[in-house]
């Protein structure tokens, strides 16, 4: 096991840049996700870090050995394919067994360090059938398994639960989460969907283009997002965001919000003054009934799913913001929804009181999508 | 208007008549052009006849065509050569065709020129490759014997046609050029089914080229491999026009193969009874062989 340093790598395919100076310590031992949306390079620098892509420059270690122009042989790690990559002539056992075969392992080794994995994993009666007749799960199992096998320096999963249903995604996101406790290898996962991250990363890298947005854990990452993609990508249902004026007031700023003076919890309120801001407001974060800002709404549509009500409303014109160019979706822009926890029923057309504590907000500066605070 | 119900092929109910009345022209093409004459053969193998006229009375029942048959040197003969044939074009047909389309199938400039001229030969009619050919090696003015003199390889031109061993050299050499360009097409379309997160995982797992070889891209190919070398044998087993076009067989039967043997037996010696035994040897063996080797190929893709 190891450590792993990254050193702005870059990509470049012709003059499209992928990857703009990536740069990134990994503990040992340490499980980081890699998030994004499709295209952010995320996939990208993973298949680098594997050796199976050139970097266009920069630096990659591996523990202490310079690892960048290393065969991906060479680089003793170990990758799960989002389809697996099981080859299907082979039983489960010679799949699990083929990389120590292929370093020149004896036999008897391999079976040892095979029937270990396969106990971990729960596998061990399925050793000696071929691929095609596993189930997804279990196939996903196996590609673990043969990345366990190795006893590698680190293990890089690229988006390997996406094949599977979403009861099983579940089950087994805690299963490789366990599995990383027990074996505390180092590990980078790569994957487009954010619940997947917060739930089993040490450290969440979030990119957006090619560069890496924020680095953090899990729930700064949600309390503290850097900007605004940030903000809109971790959550789900996504912050709600709302456009707005700041004002000096005192020694702090407010900004005028479904008719109030609210407030904004920012450090350095008297610099904000006059400035165009996006308010950002967890829907998880607005209470059904009257509190420190309240307002009243007729909500378009509600969504029940029992334990919470999901409120959608229609967001007021002067708090809506540009329509930007191939962005957000237009309901998102246009409207505001509200997380109610163990929501009484109520029928729709009822308007309906809702409310918000102020030192809840996002302040993001308008034009940069930086976070103010 | 309703229809009715008993010509509505639409129906669920009535919808295999449809299947049957789609196959039956072709059913009844190969019928008419591959199993009647089949029929016909085997019928004309047990029976003395030398010029067959369906208008004629059919000869009595007798075993005498397959008697003579298997006591037959020429027989035997014809045998082994064509088994030689089929090993050696076979094989070479592999070497060749499996090496070239794994050269084409990696990404280069001029990859579509290099797949074109790969697939060449198999584009060029058979007749016009042997005439091609028999220049090439002709005695006196052949492109090969002043290669090989110039190469220092021989110092006296060789007679190609007359030595049995080099006209059936030839045979094979021309067998294969023609041969190659359909294992290395059958190969490609192989190759490009191969997920390339195979050769991703195997490189992480640290297998080096020869290892992915051996380790992945074989295995992966190998239904494709079965079935493409059960289409070059038979073609091999079968093809006439090469060795006629390029040494009629000789010299010394060096080169006549079940095919050949058949073929002049029925149109040089007029003994049709006789040359259909031989024809229904070639069939018999023919099935066999191709049996084995569909068989064998695995079953686990």
């Amino acid at each position: 096991m190891a450590g792993i340093r990254i050193d702005s790598v870059t990509k470049s395919y012709g003059g499209l840049a992928v990857l703009k100076a990536f740069s990134l310590d990994i503990a040992d031992g340490e499980f980081v996700v890699l998030v994004g949306p499709s295209g952010c390079g995320k996939s990208t620098m993973l298949k680098i870090l594997a050796g199976l892509e050139e970097a266009s420059s920069g630096k990659i270690s591996i523990g202490d050995r310079d690892v960048t122009d290393l065969a991906p042989g060479d680089r003793d790690i170990a990758m799960v394919f989002q389809n697996y990559a099981l080859y299907p002539h082979l039983t489960v056992a010679r799949n699990m067994g083929f990389g120590l075969k292929m370093r020149g392992t004896d036999a008897g080794e391999i079976d040892r360090r095979v029937n270990e994995a396969a106990k971990i994993l729960g596998i061990d009666h399925l050793l000696e059938r071929r691929p095609r007749a596993l189930s997804g799960g279990q196939r996903q199992r196996v590609a673990l398994g043969r990345a366990i096998v190795r006893e590698p320096q680190a293990f890089l999963m690229d988006e390997p639960l996406s094949n599977l249903d979403a009861k099983l995604r579940v089950h087994t996101r805690a299963e490789i989460s366990a599995l990383h406790k027990r074996l505390r290898v180092t590990t980078i996962y790569v994957t487009h969907d954010q619940t997947e991250a917060m739930t089993m990363a040490d450290r969440i890298v979030i990119m957006k283009d090619g560069v890496i947005q924020q680095i953090a854990a899990p729930d700064v990452m949600f309390r503290e997002p850097a900007n605004l993609f940030v903000a809109g990508f971790i959550g789900s249902p996504g912050m709600n965001f709302l456009k707005a004026k700041a004002e000096a007031k005192g020694g702090g700023a407010t900004a005028k919000l479904f008719g109030h003076d609210v407030t904004l919890p920012v450090a350095n309120g008297g610099a904000l003054a006059g400035k165009d801001i996006v308010v950002g407001l967890r829907p998880e974060h607005i209470a059904a009934g009257p509190g420190q800002v309240s307002f009243t709404v007729a909500p378009r549509l509600i969504e029940s799913l029992g334990s919470e009500q999901y409120v959608y409303v229609d967001l007021p014109e002067e708090h809506r913001r540009e329509a930007s160019a191939g962005g957000d979706d237009e309901t998102r822009r246009t409207s505001l929804i509200a997380r109610l926890i163990n929501p009484e029923p109520r029928p729709p057309e009822e308007t309906l009181t809702l409310s918000f504590d102020p030192a809840r907000l996002h302040v993001f500066d308008a034009a940069s999508g930086e976070a103010i605070r | 208007m309703p229809r009715s119900a008993f010509l509505d092929l639409a129906r669920p109910s009535r919808r295999h008549w449809l299947g049957y009345l789609l196959l039956a022209p072709a059913v009844l093409l190969i019928a008419l052009i591959i199993v009647y004459p089949l029929f016909v053969s085997v019928d004309l193998s047990f029976q003395n006849v030398n010029i067959a006229r369906l208008d004629q009375p059919r000869r009595p029942f007798t075993t005498a065509n397959y008697e003579r048959l298997f006591a037959s040197e020429d027989f035997w003969n014809a045998c082994w050569v064509t088994f030689k044939l089929v090993t050696i074009v076979s094989f070479f047909c592999f070497l060749l065709g499996l090496g070239t389309a794994l050269l084409v199938n990696n990404r280069f400039k001029g990859q579509a020129l290099a797949r074109l001229l790969v697939a060449l030969p198999w584009a060029i009619p058979e007749v016009i490759a042997v005439v091609i050919f028999a220049w090439l090696f002709d005695s006196s003015f052949g492109l090969m014997n002043w290669l090989f003199i110039k190469l220092g390889l021989v110092d006296q031109t060789i007679n190609w046609f007359s030595s049995p061993d080099a006209a059936f050299a030839v045979v094979c050499t021309v067998m294969v050029w023609k041969g190659y360009p359909f294992v290395s097409i059958m190969m490609l379309a192989g190759l490009q089914s191969i997920p390339e997160d195979f050769y991703n995982a195997a490189k992480v797992d640290g297998a080096r080229a020869w290892q992915r070889l051996v380790h992945i891209t074989i295995p992966s190919l190998m239904p494709v491999i079965g079935v493409t070398l059960v289409l070059v044998m038979l073609w091999v087993f079968r093809d006439f026009s090469i060795i006629y076009v390029l040494t009629g067989g000789g010299p010394l039967k060096a080169t006549q193969s079940l095919s050949i043997m058949t073929y002049e037996q029925a149109f040089g010696f007029f003994k049709m009874g006789y040359a259909s035994a031989i024809g229904v040897i070639t069939l018999i063996v023919c099935v066999i062989a191709s049996r084995l080797m569909i068989a064998r190929a695995p079953d686990n893709i």
